[in-house]
């Protein structure tokens, strides 16, 4: 990861995380700097948290496209298996997954379908509860994982292990500050990205804005 | 021809030679008959619109040609590998017009078709979608999706569909449940948790080119399909294949009832020219025997053949139970015309005075209540019903007048003849002491019956010729490939043009759009989403804005966005090109790529009339129908059928119909019987046994909880036709003073027969024959039993006899 080309919105993220860490204990760096914070630690850590909502804000750079797309929604998890995504900005729509089920609303349609009939998006599906659960099963099923950081500070790289992924997702990576994912970076083949940050989620019981 | 003396030969030769031309005229109607097996014959026929639609579906409609694939063993790249390779030679065999496996380029025809005809398919075509707001909304909306994994394969269109008609049109087609994809192919779910494991499949459907009628195309087609398999397996030995689908149940079916038709007719007359040859202990006499049965089993083909236009496997089988009624005509008459000393070829001469009535009233009454089955809303009964009649007059006619040609002595050898007489004589001196046991065994199963609320409790499924084995292979592999979400509830709509059913379709599907956005469908599929009516192409053209004006919106529209005006020149060249595509009709799609899909959800009918088939996909088990029927309302010829609940309340209803039909028929027995015999007593003594037989055989089955249905009652009927001939036997015997050992030995020799014909049938696998046989075999010995315990025990000095014996 380090020997990656710096970028400005990388560089924006990584001073947010920065001045999270600040507001973190000094006790969970020393913690985290006395053992080595591995994945099994990582989702320990993040099993913890059973849900909540949370606010994003998304960029997405095309490469075909002169300006930067824009988006801002809400997420929210429910353990074990609910996830969604909310975009109310620039128009709203939303992708809420359950179990094996996948509902899409965009305008006035709505459309169900099974994930696993599309396995990419089950893997990137599993990607994100795998993350948001602890569940390193979920996230070895489909891509090798790569821990940096310390519990206070993580890092998490995702790259596809199956051909037909990696043909159109070159890396997916997460980074947060304890329990809580505050960004996540996703990389497609042919020089697209889409990264977003993450609010500080709400508390636990979902209380939908 | 004179009262007393032998036949002439003139008169022998003409009925030898008028039998031969009929015979002949027969054979060569039979070699002209079809013979089928096709299995919804014994789904009800019907007149109701409603369930017009559903058997025209069953009959010919896309599940009619659809077969359903698993491969099993081996690893999951061989499978995956195994499916690749088999869905391409089923796809250029040319046999199936479409094979599915998650492939995508599986549908790269019917994507073309959408891509070339989107400016007319897709449903956000209209003018407002070409002014500058309307082109900056669309486009905006096309941009949202790039930058995502899914909106790679979007983004090599945005110059050519900057509007995102494609992926609007695709939206609309992706399956609510499709079998989970792995490695690029479709593959089974695991059962999940606590269900036991289950061997990994991959999955294939594959679609029939042929009809659903025609079996030889579809035995050919699964023939490609198992030599394609088997050069698979040569590379990957441990891989195994798994068929099911109606093709696969209408092939086996006829090679089931071709098998089991062969080895009923040669047990049938191994087992009963057996007994003959023990009754008679000659082979002429045996010969002879044969020709009533032989002659009514022609009869009965070529009347099903020349009424129904074709002759039915079960019809078939079933007519192996005639061998043993039609040889109890011949048992009769030789055993009686052969009763005297002297032979002098007049023998026939006493059975036409003493056991010809009899025969003959006995046929009227079996005919009576054979006819029952002619009201049957079941094509497959009626022709049972047919075969039966035709095969029974057959018979008879052949014991009156061809047996008298040529056995006019009747059978000399005795065999073991003296035996069965005795024991029928100790029989019947013994069998009217156990009244009261049959009288309380008859109410014991009364009470049962009365007690066992779910006596007629048999499926639907019971009816059809399929083992329990096969269907649990079917359920599997459809669970797997349409997770239970097949042959439910759909969405019907008609028009007496195809443009109509289409628009009518179109009316439909925007009321079920709704549904979908309330969640209460999960999502519905409809031909109009490819082949929208010419209306709305032609309202969808006219929005199509000329070059000019398109290029100016556009320039508006996109100013200061992400995608520049100047990179969409190819969306102009479309949109011109789409102004004057030539618009698409089902009689043009037909030869196109969509023909599979177009097939699958629309349908002539023979009278010229279009439906549409709209297929539900519920949210969780089951759609719930009242409320879409409440969206429909006002939607012209529109209709909500469930597939599975429809047939079983039909079924129902036929249950109970046929219910009253055989009632009616015992009715047509007993009245037959009064009418020829016009004595209380005499119509109580022969009505009496059957009442009881049916009673008890009704409490045999009511014991073993045999789950019973509309062939069980078929049985019944049957039980009180065969056993008033009995009945009726006695009767006569009771009336001619003394019962010589000889016809008793008759009356057992001829129930033996039938006991064994049904009895055969009771044992054959295909489930319409052994429920029939289940009931008759037990119900004719019972019959018979009965028919001697219950003579009148002090018999009416008789001043007036009808028959002089």
């Amino acid at each position: 990861m380090q020997t990656r080309r710096p970028d400005p919105a990388q560089a924006s993220r990584r001073a947010l995380l920065g001045a999270a860490l600040a507001l973190t204990g000094s006790a969970v760096w020393a913690q985290g700097a006395a053992t080595k914070f591995d994945l099994t630690a990582l989702m320990a850590q993040l099993a913890q948290r059973k849900g909540g909502d949370a606010r994003f804000t998304e960029e997405r750079t095309v490469t075909t496209l002169d300006n930067t797309l824009r988006a801002s929604g809400r997420l929210s998890f429910q353990a074990p298996d609910r996830f969604a995504r909310y975009t109310e900005e620039p128009r709203a729509e939303s992708m809420e997954v359950q179990g094996n089920q996948v509902v899409l609303k965009r305008g006035n349609r709505t459309r169900q379908m099974a994930l696993d009939a599309i396995p990419e998006l089950a893997a990137l599906a599993d990607a994100m509860r795998g993350t948001l659960n602890g569940d390193a099963a979920a996230l070895q099923r489909h891509f090798n994982t790569q821990v940096s950081g310390n519990a206070a500070r993580w890092v998490l790289l995702l790259t596809p292990l199956d051909a037909r992924l990696a043909r159109s997702v070159q890396q997916l990576e997460m980074a947060g500050t304890g329990a809580e994912v505050r960004s996540i970076d996703l990389r497609l083949v042919g020089g697209d990205r889409s990264l977003m940050l993450i609010d500080a989620p709400a508390p636990a019981t979902p209380a939908p804005r | 021809m004179k009262p007393a003396g032998p036949l002439s030969p003139r008169y022998r030769a003409a009925v030898l030679l008028l039998w031969a031309a009929l015979m002949a005229l027969a054979a060569w109607q039979i070699t002209r008959s079809t013979f089928t097996a096709d299995l919804s014959a014994f789904l009800p026929a019907t007149t109701d619109a409603q369930q017009r639609v559903l058997i025209d579906q069953i009959k010919g409609g896309a599940p009619a040609r659809t077969l359903f694939i698993g491969i099993e063993g081996g690893s999951a790249a061989q499978r995956a590998a195994a499916s690749r390779q088999l869905a391409a030679a089923l796809r250029a065999s040319g046999q199936f017009d479409q094979v599915s496996n998650g492939e995508n380029d599986a549908w790269a025809g019917v994507g073309t078709w959408m891509f070339e005809r989107r400016y007319l398919l897709s449903p956000a075509i209209t003018p407002e979608r070409f002014t500058a707001v309307g082109l900056r909304e669309g486009i905006d909306d096309t941009l949202s999706m790039l930058g995502t994994p899914g909106g790679n394969a979007l983004k090599g269109l945005l110059e050519q569909d900057p509007t995102g008609e494609v992926q609007r049109i695709a939206e609309s087609m992706i399956p609510v449940r499709a079998p989970r994809t792995d490695d690029g192919v479709w593959v089974a779910r695991d059962a999940g948790g606590n269900v036991e494991a289950k061997a990994p499949r991959a999955l294939l459907l594959a679609g029939l080119r042929a009809d659903g009628a025609d079996l030889d195309a579809q035995q050919a087609a699964i023939a490609t399909l198992r030599a394609a398999f088997a050069t698979v397996q040569a590379q990957a030995p441990s891989l195994r294949l798994l068929v099911s689908g109606a093709p696969v149940f209408s092939v086996d079916s006829r090679t089931q009832i071709e098998a089991e038709i062969k080895w009923l007719a040669i047990t049938g007359t191994v087992l009963i020219s057996t007994l003959l040859l023990l009754a008679f202990a000659s082979p002429l006499a045996l010969g002879a025997a044969m020709l009533p049965v032989v002659t009514g089993v022609v009869a009965g083909i070529v009347a099903v053949s020349l009424v129904f236009g074709n002759v039915h496997g079960v019809t078939l089988g079933f007519g192996a139970t005639l061998i043993g009624e039609a040889v109890d005509y011949a048992i009769y008459y030789l055993i009686q015309a052969g009763g005297r000393s002297q032979r002098d070829g007049t023998g026939w001469r006493q059975w036409l005075a003493s056991g010809w009535p009899t025969v003959r009233l006995g046929l009227l009454t079996s005919l009576c209540g054979f006819a029952a089955l002619l009201f049957s809303g079941f094509p497959g009964l009626q022709q049972l019903g047919v075969f039966s009649l035709a095969g029974l007059v057959g018979a008879v006619l052949a014991t009156r007048f061809l047996l008298p040609v040529l056995m006019p002595d009747g059978a000399r050898g005795m065999g073991l003849r003296r035996q069965l007489g005795h024991a029928s004589r100790v029989a019947i001196t013994v069998l009217p002491r156990t009244r009261w046991l049959w009288l309380a065994l008859g109410l014991a199963s009364a009470v049962l019956v009365w007690q066992r609320d779910s006596l007629w409790d048999a499926e639907l499924s019971s009816l059809s010729p399929v083992s329990k084995e096969a269907l649990a292979l079917d359920a599997s592999l459809r669970a797997d490939i349409t997770s239970g979400a097949d042959g439910g509830a759909f969405v019907v709509v008609q028009g007496e043009t195809a443009e109509l059913a289409l628009q009518h379709a179109e009316a439909a599907s925007d009321r079920l759009e709704e549904l979908v956005n309330q969640r209460v469908i999960a999502g519905f599929d409809s031909v109009t989403r490819f082949l929208p009516s010419l209306q709305t192409q032609q309202r969808r053209q006219a929005a199509l804005p000329e070059a000019a004006a398109l290029q100016q919106a556009l320039a508006q529209a996109t100013e200061g966005g992400p995608l520049k005006a100047e990179r969409l020149a190819p969306f102009l060249q479309a949109v011109a090109q789409a102004r004057s595509l030539p618009l698409a009709t089902p009689e043009t799609a037909r030869s196109t790529a969509i023909a599979p899909l177009l097939n699958a959800l629309m349908l002539q009918r023979p009278d010229g009339t279009w439906t549409a088939l709209l297929p539900l996909q519920p949210v969780a088990e089951v759609v719930d129908l009242a409320r879409v029927t409440a969206a429909l309302q006002g939607v012209p010829q529109v209709q909500v059928l469930d597939i599975g609940g429809e047939l079983g309340r039909m079924y129902q209803r036929y249950l109970g119909e046929a219910r009253t039909q055989a009632a009616l028929g015992g009715l047509g027995v007993v009245l037959m019987v009064a009418v020829a015999l016009r004595n209380t007593r005499r119509v109580l003594a022969v009505c009496q046994p059957l009442l009881l037989a049916v009673l008890l055989t009704l409490g045999g089955l009511a014991l073993l909880q045999v789950p019973m249905g509309i062939l069980h009652l078929v049985g019944l009927l049957l039980v009180v036709a065969v056993g008033s001939n009995y009945a009726l036997f006695f009767d006569m015997l009771q009336r001619g003073g003394e019962a010589n050992d000889d016809t008793l030995a008759s009356l057992l020799l001829a129930n033996i027969t039938t006991v064994l014909g049904f009895g055969l049938i009771a044992v054959s696998d295909i489930q319409a024959l052994s429920a029939i046989g289940a009931v008759v075999a037990p119900g004719a010995l019972l019959a018979l039993l009965l028919a001697a315990a219950f003579i009148p025990r002090t018999p009416r000095p008789q001043i007036k006899q009808s028959n002089p014996a």
